[in-house]
C-alpha cells in the first residue's frame, strides 16, 4: 500500500509541474487561438537560464529563479513581437507552422550552447535526506517544488480573476472585436499572453531542472506532454489544465510503477499520455472542461 | 488558340474539359516527354560517383514523401507533424519482414516491388487511423493527433525488441532481371526505380486533382462548412487525404529502407517530420511541382550547412556539435522566413517567371 501512496506522491509532484506548464500553453491558445508547438523549448530555456545564472554567474537560486522567469518573460514577448505579430489575420494553419519553425530555431539555438548535448545538475541547496511519513518519502526539492508550483498557480488564478490586465485578457479571448471597442489593445494582450506563458514555462523548467537534473531531451519531452494534458483538460480551460496536469502525472507514475517490467513493457509512462490523447480526440474531443464551439456559417 | 502557351496572351478555353487537360498542346506534351527521357538517359552519359548518386536518390525519396505531405497539408489544409512516422511505417514494414524471414529471404530480395506497394498500403492504413479524429474535429486538433502518433511510433520502435529497439535492422541486396544488384550499381539501380515510381505517383496525383475527389479536397481546405453544404463529406475527405499521404509516405519509407539497406529510428524522428514540413512549405504548399523544389532546396541547404559546420569546426572547440545545431536552426529559419515573406514557396517564383515571359515586354 505504501508503494501506491509513493506513486500518488510522485504523480502529484510531476502532475503539478505539468499543470504549471500547461497553464502557459492554454493562456496563449485562449487569447490568440495559436497552438504553441514551441512550448517545450520555452521550458528548456527557462531551466537553462536558471542554471546559467546560479552556477556560472553565481547568484543564489532564490534570486536567479525569479530572474530567469523574468528573462523568459521577455524572450517569449519578443518571440511574439518578432514572429507572430506580423501573422495576425493570416490563416491559422500558417501561424501554427510558424510555431513549428520556431521550435526548430530554438532547438538549434539550444544545441549551440553546452546544454544541448551535456547533462547538468543543480547544486544541492536543500537538505538532501527525504522526509518520511508512514513509508512514503518525498525529497525536500520535490516538496518545495510542489509548494512553489501551487503558489504560482494560485497567483495566476488571482491574476486572471481580479487584476485589470487579467480581466482584459479574458475579454480578448471572449470577443476580440468587442474588447477592441472598449479600448483594450489586442496585440498588447497577445504579447502579454506569450510573456505570461514564458513566465510559467520558465518556472516549470526551473523546478523540473532542480528535481530531475538538466537534460535537453527530458525537458523537450516535458514540453510535448503538455499536449495530452491540454487536450484532456480542454484546450481553452485553465482549470482543465491544472486538473488534467495532475491526472496525467498520476497516470504516468502509475503506468511506470505497475506496468513496466510486466508483459515485456518498458517506458509505458512515456507513451500512455499520447494513446490517451488519441482516444480522447476520438470520443470527447473538447476534453473535461473545454468549451464546445458551435460554428455558424 | 496559340500552339505555344508561353506566347499566348490570354485564356482561350471554351469548355471546362479544355481547362482541365494536363497537356494543353502538342508542344507541352513533347516537352514533358523529352524532359522525362532526359531524366532517364543522363546517367548513361555522365559518370556520377556513388556519393552524389546517393544524394540524388535521397532527394527523390524525399520528393515522394513530400508529394504525400503536400496532399494532406497543401491540398486538404491539415497540418501533419508526424509525416516521418508514416515514412517510418513503410520502412519498418520492410524491416519487419526482414526480421521475421531473415534479410536474404526471396520475398525481400526478389519480390521487392510487391513489398514497396505493401508498405504503401500499411502507410495508408495508419494514415487513415490517425486521420479518424478528422470525422469530428478541425485542423488544430489533427496537428496534435499526428504529433502524438509520431511520439507513439518512436516509443514503439525504441522499446520493442521486435524492432531491435531502434537500432538498424538490415535489409538484403535485391535481385533484378539482370541478377543481383551489386554495390557499384546499387544507387544507380535505385535511381531508376525511384524515378519510375515518382513519375507514376506524380501523374496519379495530377490526375487525382482533376477528378471529383481532388476538387473535393481543395473545397474542404478552402471552406469545409461550404463544402459540407455542397454535399461533400469533409470528415471522410480528410481521412482519405491522410490515407493517400500515408500511402506516399509508406512507399517513400520502403524505398528508404532498400536504399540504406536497413531501417533505424534515427531517420524517422520528430526532427525529420519538421524537415518534411519545411520541404513542403519551401516548395510551395498546394502545388505539385512545389514537391520537387522543396526537397531539392532543403537538401542543398543541408549539405551547405554540413560544409559550413565542417569549415567552422576547425576554428571552434570540439565541445559544440555545430552540425546538430545548424540543421534545426536553418530549417526553422527557412520555415519561418518563407511563411512570413513567401508563403506560396518557390513554386510561386516559377509562376512569376512564367507570367513575366508571357507578358514581356509589357510589365502587366
Amino acid at each position: 500500500m505504501s508503494y501506491f501512496f509513493q506513486l500518488v506522491v510522485s504523480g502529484v509532484v510531476v502532475g503539478s509541474i505539468y499543470a504549471l506548464s500547461a497553464l502557459g500553453f492554454v493562456l496563449i491558445y485562449k487569447s490568440s487561438r495559436v497552438l504553441n508547438i514551441a512550448h517545450g523549448q520555452l521550458i528548456a530555456a527557462g531551466a537553462f537560464i536558471t542554471y546559467a545564472l546560479t552556477v556560472w554567474v553565481g547568484i543564489p537560486i532564490y534570486v536567479s529563479f525569479p530572474l530567469s522567469m523574468l528573462a523568459t518573460f521577455f524572450l517569449a514577448m519578443s518571440v511574439e513581437r518578432i514572429f507572430l505579430r506580423r501573422l495576425i489575420g493570416e490563416p491559422i494553419i500558417s501561424v501554427i507552422m510558424v510555431t513549428i519553425g520556431l521550435m526548430s530555431i530554438l532547438d538549434g539555438l539550444i544545441y549551440l550552447t553546452p546544454f544541448g548535448t551535456e547533462n547538468f545538475s543543480f547544486p544541492v541547496f536543500l537538505p538532501s535526506d527525504p522526509i518520511s511519513l508512514g513509508g512514503v518519502s518525498i525529497s525536500w526539492t520535490q516538496l518545495v517544488g510542489v509548494i512553489i508550483t501551487f503558489l504560482l498557480i494560485g497567483a495566476f488564478s488571482w491574476f486572471f480573476k481580479k487584476s485589470t490586465v487579467g480581466i482584459s485578457m479574458r475579454a480578448v479571448s471572449d470577443d476580440q472585436l468587442a474588447s477592441m471597442s472598449i479600448g483594450i489593445s489586442v496585440p498588447r494582450v497577445f504579447g502579454l499572453a506569450w510573456a505570461m506563458a514564458g513566465l510559467s514555462a520558465a518556472a516549470a523548467g526551473g523546478i523540473i531542472g532542480n528535481i530531475t537534473g538538466l537534460n535537453f531531451d527530458t525537458l523537450h519531452a516535458f514540453g510535448i506532454v503538455v499536449f495530452p494534458v491540454v487536450i484532456l483538460g480542454g484546450l481553452d480551460s485553465i482549470l482543465g489544465a491544472v486538473v488534467a496536469g495532475i491526472i496525467m502525472g498520476l497516470i504516468q507514475q502509475f503506468a511506470s510503477g505497475y506496468l513496466d517490467g510486466n508483459w515485456g513493457l518498458n517506458g509505458t509512462g512515456q507513451v500512455l499520455p499520447y494513446i490517451i490523447l488519441l482516444v480522447i480526440l476520438l470520443f470527447k474531443p473538447h476534453g473535461l472542461f473545454g468549451i464546445h464551439e458551435i460554428e455558424r456559417v | 488558340m496559340s500552339s505555344n502557351r508561353w506566347l499566348a496572351t490570354g485564356n482561350y478555353f471554351t469548355s471546362y474539359q479544355q481547362e482541365q487537360r494536363i497537356f494543353f498542346t502538342t508542344l507541352d506534351r513533347s516537352a514533358m516527354g523529352l524532359f522525362l527521357l532526359l531524366l532517364f538517359v543522363w546517367p548513361l552519359f555522365f559518370e556520377v560517383g556513388n556519393k552524389y548518386m546517393f544524394v540524388i536518390d535521397n532527394i527523390l525519396v524525399a520528393v515522394i514523401a513530400v508529394i504525400g505531405l503536400n496532399l494532406v497539408t497543401g491540398f486538404a489544409g491539415l497540418i501533419s507533424i508526424g509525416h516521418a512516422a508514416f515514412v517510418g511505417i513503410g520502412a519498418y514494414t520492410v524491416a519487419s519482414f526482414a526480421t521475421v524471414l531473415g534479410d536474404r529471404h526471396m520475398l525481400i530480395t526478389h519480390a521487392w516491388p510487391l513489398l514497396i506497394v505493401l508498405s504503401g498500403c500499411m502507410g495508408a492504413l495508419f494514415g487513415a487511423l490517425v486521420g479518424l479524429p478528422a470525422l469530428r474535429l478541425k485542423h488544430l486538433y489533427l496537428a496534435i493527433a499526428t504529433l502524438s502518433f509520431q511520439m507513439i511510433f518512436q516509443w514503439v520502435i525504441n522499446f520493442m525488441d521486435f524492432f531491435n529497439q531502434g537500432q538498424t535492422i538490415a535489409v538484403g541486396r535485391v535481385y533484378f532481371i539482370t541478377g543481383r544488384v551489386e554495390r557499384s550499381e546499387h544507387y544507380l539501380f535505385w535511381y531508376y526505380v525511384i524515378l519510375v515510381l515518382i513519375v507514376c505517383i506524380a501523374f496519379g496525383v495530377r490526375n487525382l486533382l482533376r477528378t471529383r475527389y481532388g476538387r473535393c479536397l481543395i473545397a474542404v481546405r478552402d471552406n469545409d462548412r461550404a463544402a459540407d453544404a455542397m454535399g461533400m463529406h469533409p470528415g471522410f475527405t480528410k481521412v482519405y487525404a491522410f490515407a493517400l499521404a500515408g500511402f506516399c509516405a509508406g512507399v517513400a519509407g520502403a524505398l528508404h529502407a532498400y536504399l540504406y539497406r536497413g531501417a533505424g529510428i534515427d531517420s524517422f524522428t520528430l526532427h525529420h517530420s519538421i524537415n518534411y514540413l519545411a520541404m513542403a512549405i519551401v516548395g510551395g504548399l498546394g502545388t505539385l511541382h512545389g514537391a520537387f523544389w522543396g526537397p531539392l532546396a532543403i537538401k542543398v541547404l543541408d549539405l551547405q550547412m554540413e560544409r559550413l559546420s565542417e569549415w567552422a569546426g576547425t576554428y571552434l572547440t570540439a565541445a559544440t556539435n555545430l552540425t546538430t545545431a545548424l540543421r534545426p536552426l536553418s530549417f526553422g529559419l527557412v520555415i519561418v522566413l518563407f511563411l512570413m515573406f513567401e508563403p506560396r514557396g518557390i513554386a510561386n517564383w516559377w509562376r512569376i517567371v512564367r507570367s513575366y515571359v508571357k507578358l514581356w515586354p509589357f510589365r502587366y
